[in-house]
């Protein structure tokens, strides 16, 4: 979707929804009756100490973990309710980017390509294979189109000049960035991000978030679960704090930290909510 | 009997071993074009020996091709579903292959025989001793080593590379095709591997293809193994050192083609 037609839609249906969501590890319960909803533009961070389920959510959030009761929507269609093939079409207009970059062997761009390429028919895939196979293509192969958003994608996250590089070659930090453009060029409509700088230093950490903030921008709702609150502080439009399988509190972001209604989540930020 | 010498070779006067029976001659004369008569004393209706020849290399590339094809679009795709699953018996299974990998070529060939004999399962399709009969065996000598050795490289691979793929928007098929991409110098092992097994057996070849040429040199069944088993047999060491050294630089052949292929595919 555009960026224009997401940003119309701000007050309209939210991007993504869990509506009374439980999940349940064998008997250990891990989130109970939880609601959220992600507009289209917001950056919404979850916070919440390490095991308490911010990366169960994520995995419900984005139709790969089908939780034991409760609906997730996806502008506003019910994703369990769909078909396999509409499942899948859901799930595509979703981003996840993991803690750990993992990338594919191979160039930045087949890399960032990827999501587009999975997107076109098999038709289109076999030609383009078989072009680059005998090397009708240059390495970011593919239509005009794919190396245009490849590259738009790296650009947000300052690699523009990286395309042909290998992957293997890349600083951790730059995996990781490359791994968030990877999810971006596809024109995602929401953004799940699952602790993406905890093992990033300061100046990537910064192009990160600065990617968030570029992403929201375009009318993508941004999810970031963190367990760092000053992360949440900084980019956060609200912030939803996860404590014991549910959200003890959700805000705006200056509300919540600066006058949390809730006493643990009080004790959570001021550090002494210790687990 | 020696009816006829062959011209410099490299320098070398060939003695030329004709057996009107059994059409077969030194394989240096397969080096010589096709058209230019080389021996005017070999009787009328002995092969030429490059027809013979070329027809072995054809019929043993065809047959072990073929079941390796075969053997690696059932093999591949069963490693990578077997990887990706968890099921009570799983370790059976994958020791089965892994014991597949060292059975003994004549017994599979005498399996495969019974099936394809009138008695048989296959009894109806009349493949005794024929060309399909031996690609059938070495099917069952290759798949083993390509299922065993490629579910080793695609186990290898991260499972949070396949996340990655599906959280793109990769469908199962397309996560199939993302590990065996991060695992193809070891799915390439594993075919080289089930061709290694399947070009220099013996065993299941002669007994389900029978090792038949044709009184016109044309080989129907016989492969480059059974043509060097039975010229040594024979006492015609030139033509199985030939038809040896032949099977030797097709094998690396195949192993420097397959190689390079898999570096191709690493930057891009
Ligand atoms: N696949 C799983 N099987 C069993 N327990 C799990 C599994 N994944 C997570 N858990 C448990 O669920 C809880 C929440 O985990 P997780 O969602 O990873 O939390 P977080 O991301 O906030 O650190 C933890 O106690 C964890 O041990
Ligand atoms: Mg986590």
């Amino acid at each position: 979707m555009a960026t224009a037609d997401r940003l119309d839609r701000r007050d309209g249906t939210p991007a993504l929804s869990a509506r009374s969501v439980s999940v349940a590890y064998g008997d250990d319960p891990v989130l109970s009756d939880l609601s959220l909803a992600v507009d289209p533009g917001e950056v919404l961070a979850v916070i919440g100490p390490s095991g308490v389920g911010k990366t169960t959510l994520l995995r419900v959030l984005s139709l790969s973990l089908r939780p034991d009761d409760g609906i997730v929507t996806v502008d506003g269609t019910d994703a369990w309710t769909a078909d396999a093939a509409g499942r899948l079409a859901l799930r595509r207009r979703i981003g996840l980017v993991f803690q750990e970059p993992s990338l594919f062997e191979g160039s930045v761009a087949r890399n960032v390509s990827y999501g587009l390429r999975v997107r076109r028919s098999w038709r289109e895939r076999i030609r383009d294979g078989l072009a680059s196979a005998v090397g009708f293509d240059g390495p970011s192969a593919g239509s005009n189109g794919t190396a245009a958003a490849v590259r738009e994608a790296l650009s947000v996250v300052g690699l523009a000049d990286a395309t042909d590089r290998p992957a293997s070659s890349l600083s951790g930090g730059e995996a990781q960035r490359v791994s968030f453009a990877r999810a971006l060029a596809y024109d995602p409509d929401v953004l799940l991000l699952d602790e993406p700088t905890s093992d990033l230093d300061p100046r990537n950490t910064a192009v990160v978030e600065d990617a968030m903030g570029e992403a929201a921008g375009r009318g993508i709702g941004v999810v970031l679960a963190t367990h760092d609150m000053h992360q949440a502080e900084r980019v956060a439009d609200r912030v939803a704090v996860l404590l014991g399988g549910a959200f003890a509190e959700v805000g705006p972001t200056a509300a919540v930290f600066e006058d949390p209604d809730d006493d643990r989540t009080r004790k959570f930020i001021s550090g002494e909510l210790v687990w | 009997m020696i009816v006829g010498v062959a011209p410099f070779v490299q320098g070398v006067p060939v003695a030329v071993l004709v057996d009107p029976a059994i059409p077969v001659g030194t394989l240096l004369h397969a080096a010589i074009p096709t058209g230019v008569v080389v021996d005017a004393t070999v009787p009328v209706g002995v092969p030429f020996e490059s027809v013979y020849v070329r027809s072995i290399v054809a019929v043993s590339l065809y047959v072990s091709g073929l079941a390796v094809l075969l053997g690696t679009l059932v093999g591949v795709p069963l490693a990578v579903a077997l990887g990706s699953v968890e099921f009570p018996g799983k370790r059976l299974v994958t020791s089965a292959f892994t014991a597949g990998m060292g059975f003994p070529s004549v017994v599979v060939g005498l399996l495969v025989l019974f099936a394809v004999s009138n008695q048989g399962p296959l009894g109806g399709l009349d493949l005794v001793f024929t060309r399909e009969a031996m690609v059938l065996s070495q099917f069952v000598l290759a798949t083993p080593a390509i299922v065993a050795i490629s579910l080793a490289a695609v186990s290898g691979v991260d499972e949070s590379v396949r996340d990655a793929a599906r959280a793109l928007g990769g469908t199962r098929v397309d996560v199939a095709l993302v590990t065996v991409r991060e695992a193809r110098y070891g799915v390439a092992t594993a075919v080289l591997a089930g061709f290694g097994r399947a070009i220099s057996e013996v065993g299941s070849v002669l007994i389900v293809g029978g090792n038949i040429a044709g009184a016109d040199g044309v080989s129907k069944t016989r492969t480059l193994t059974t043509a060097i088993q039975l010229e040594a047999r024979q006492g015609r060491y030139d033509t199985a050192m030939v038809l040896g050294g032949l099977l030797m630089a097709l094998v690396l052949a195949v192993n420097l083609v397959v190689v390079r292929l898999g570096d191709e595919g690493m930057v891009r």
